[in-house]
């Protein structure tokens, strides 16, 4: 085993290049003339300007938070370029720079809406709405989803098309002062991808959102606001990636999610951000506040998440079950290498009578890396008859990472059970000497083992996005075993 | 091995305690009903091999505020380190534990568990339980479970159905949660205890 366990090499990261096009930036740094100036430039409405500077003026008096199990590398926020996008002609939506449609196809994102053929029903399409640094250049299949009145398009055009809806909801799950970072992303936030599934529709398809940082020194401040109103039905995935490096760039998004009566939102991310080379240098540090509302009975929101890259992750999807007999689910597989830090997990608030939830949390570590599990469950005082299952499960991979499981459970109700259980463990010999002798490859066998580990979350992604995972996750493991 | 008994409130508790090599200690803690407590407590597995075997129970019903904080540091490989924390809750009263089981980095071939129950006996009653684990070596088996719940209805039918009046149901409900706990203690202290459950 020993000897298996070698140096990690720099595995390769194939989204790592840079796109050539034309970009416009706004000045480094950040004050109220920037935030007037990002403001100005989307043709903001004035009640979101104010929404802006309010924020600002918080998050000016706020301190970054010290509380996670990361060594964070100290973020001059006035170093940044918070808006930056790729010139293009006035007469969008016609035509998608050719650059930028070779980027999106080179990820795997088709951005040309598949011609039908006659007669023959579309299976297993996704509607795209792609974010390329700060703008949005595209949202796919929005007509078809306009005929079930479903929105999904960019945030910017919600705001000039739907503000009621946009008024109604934004900052109603991620108050402005939240946090530090979510402070910070309500007073920048550029683009990011808006969806609003009217009353009884079920969504026809998988709505999704792909972000891209391309831009050398800024950071990306995406914002994200699902509402599923009474009995409506979506499943919403989200993928990331940035060109390779050598200076930290910073991801700070704020995603919003309200589910009413009977509504069920499922959430997917495969997190792929670049994770810095082998000797830890570069890589995104993703700060991320993701928080959804069950607001009215019987909801249920789901979360999935695959994370594999980002420098450092700090990051907490939770939910907050307000309806009665709501219910949520966190499924998660955390896999760091090299020396990526990850501080993720969820918090499960649990207000209403009869709530549900189920947290599975697996984290792989491996090289020099650091893997949190950090949750929290907590039954309010009305939570009578609520239920909690966690389970939280660490695999080492080499003597140099760390798995760290820092749960709070916190009990206000004498009709209310929370279970928590979390192990720790190795691949063991036995299981890769099992593999070898029937000749399978140790990185093959180290795969194998791993993708057995993660089965219970990766099953739970819509199919193609599972396929894409476990090829990610035996990538990330790439030169973590001899 | 000697089980040092201590009762909070009563006997003075230890701050620190270093296990040598090949040392073995076992322990248990008793909160009796009553008290406020604000306990921390570090055991350090100094020495390779050496076996902490740790328990505890805390019984508050009124408006006590019990606050425990163990922590269990592996700074040595093969040792073994087991913790069982048992409490029942009820009143106004706040009870919390936080337990951090720390494995260094040469601690390699190290096996920790930790478990903390608890039950909520009255609507005003709170606790709280942070079991944590921060390892940094990978050969090692740790786990660590927590559960908070109330006293089962359906064990309950169960007794009353043989006759047994709800009070005294209820107090054989307690015992049997108390139990892996309670056999640990000399017998005039665990008579005290089963008094004190009513």
């Amino acid at each position: 085993m020993d000897e298996l366990i070698k140096d990690l090499s720099a595995q390769e990261y194939k989204e790592g290049f840079v796109t050539e096009v034309d970009q416009e930036y706004v000045p480094k740094g950040l004050n109220e003339d920037i935030v007037r100036l990002i403001s100005a430039k989307k043709g903001e409405p004035e009640w979101l300007l104010e929404f802006r500077l309010d924020a600002l003026r918080r998050w000016q008096r706020m301190t970054p938070p010290q509380w996670g199990h990361l060594k964070l590398p100290r973020i001059d926020f006035q170093d940044i370029i918070y808006w930056a996008a790729p010139k293009r002609p006035e007469d969008r939506p016609n035509e998608i720079d050719p650059a930028l449609m070779e980027t999106f196809d080179k990820l795997g994102i088709p951005l040309r809406e598949r011609e039908m053929l006659a007669g023959v029903k579309p299976k297993g399409e996704v509607a795209v709405d792609a974010v390329f640094d700060s703008v949005s250049v595209t949202t796919t299949f929005r007509k078809t989803l306009a005929e079930k009145g479903i929105i999904f398009c960019s945030f910017s055009e919600a705001v000039r098309e739907h503000p009621d809806l946009v008024r109604k909801y934004l900052a109603s799950v991620v108050p402005v002062g939240d946090n530090f970072y979510a402070a910070l992303n309500s007073a920048v936030f550029s683009d990011g991808s808006f969806c609003y599934v009217p009353k009884g529709v079920k969504c026809p398809m998988e709505l999704s959102s792909y972000f891209r940082i391309n831009a050398a020194g800024t950071g990306q401040f995406e914002r994200t606001l699902i509402v599923a109103d009474e009995g409506a039905q979506l499943s919403y995935l989200e993928g990331c990636t940035a060109p390779m490096r050598d200076e930290n760039q910073l991801h700070a998004a704020v995603v919003e999610i309200v589910v009413e009566k009977d509504a069920d939102v499922k959430y997917s991310t495969v997190q792929n951000w670049y994770p810095g080379d082998a000797q830890g240098r570069g890589g995104i540090l993703n700060l991320v506040t993701k928080r959804g509302i069950c607001k009215g009975t019987g909801s249920h929101l789901s979360w999935t998440q695959v994370e594999t890259g980002s420098a450092i992750t700090w990051k907490y999807p939770s939910t907050i079950l307000k309806g009665d007999y709501s219910s949520s689910e966190f499924y998660s597989v955390a896999m760091t290498n090299n020396w990526q830090q990850a501080d993720t997990g969820t918090k499960m608030i649990h207000l209403g009578r009869g709530t549900r939830s189920r947290v599975v949390s697996k984290g792989i570590s491996a090289g020099h890396s650091q893997n949190s599990y950090r949750g929290l469950v907590q039954m309010g005082p009305a939570a009578e008859g609520a239920r909690n299952y966690s389970q939280c499960d660490s695999l080492l991979i080499g003597s140099l990472c760390g798995a760290h499981t820092f749960p709070v459970i916190r009990n206000q109700n004498p009709h209310a059970v929370v279970e928590h259980e979390a192990t720790t463990s190795k691949i063991s010999e036995d299981q890769l000497f099992y593999c070898n002798q029937r000749g399978i490859a140790p990185e093959d066998a180290v795969a194998l083992i791993v993708g057995g580990y993660a089965r219970e979350v990766l099953s739970r992604l819509p199919m193609e996005f599972a396929v894409e995972a476990q090829k990610l996750l035996s990538l990330s493991l790439e030169g973590a075993v001899g | 091995m000697d089980n040092r008994v201590y009762i909070i409130g009563r006997d003075s508790v230890p701050q620190y305690l270093r296990l040598d090599a090949g040392e073995e200690l076992a322990m248990t803690l008793v909160v009796p009903p009553g008290t406020d407590v604000q306990l921390a407590l570090e055991i350090d597995l100094t020495g390779p091999g050496a076996s902490l075997d740790l328990a505890g129970l805390y019984l508050c019903r009124e408006a006590e505020r019990v606050d425990l904080r163990v922590l269990v540091r592996h700074s040595s490989g093969g040792g073994t380190s087991r913790q069982l924390f048992k409490g029942i809750v009820g009143g106004t009263a706040r009870a919390a534990f936080d337990g951090l089981i720390y494995v260094a980095q040469d601690a390699q071939k190290t096996q920790a568990y930790q478990e903390n129950h608890t039950i909520l006996l009255s609507d005003a009653a709170r606790v709280e339980s942070r079991p944590q684990l921060e390892i940094y070596a990978d050969d090692v088996q740790c786990s660590h479970g927590a559960t908070t719940g109330y006293l089962n209805p359906d064990e309950l039918f169960y007794l009353r159905s043989r006759g047994i009046p709800e009070a005294e149901a209820r107090r054989l409900q307690m015992v049997a949660f108390l139990a892996p706990v309670l056999r640990r203690l000399p017998e005039p202290l665990s008579e005290e205890i089963y008094a004190g459950l009513s």
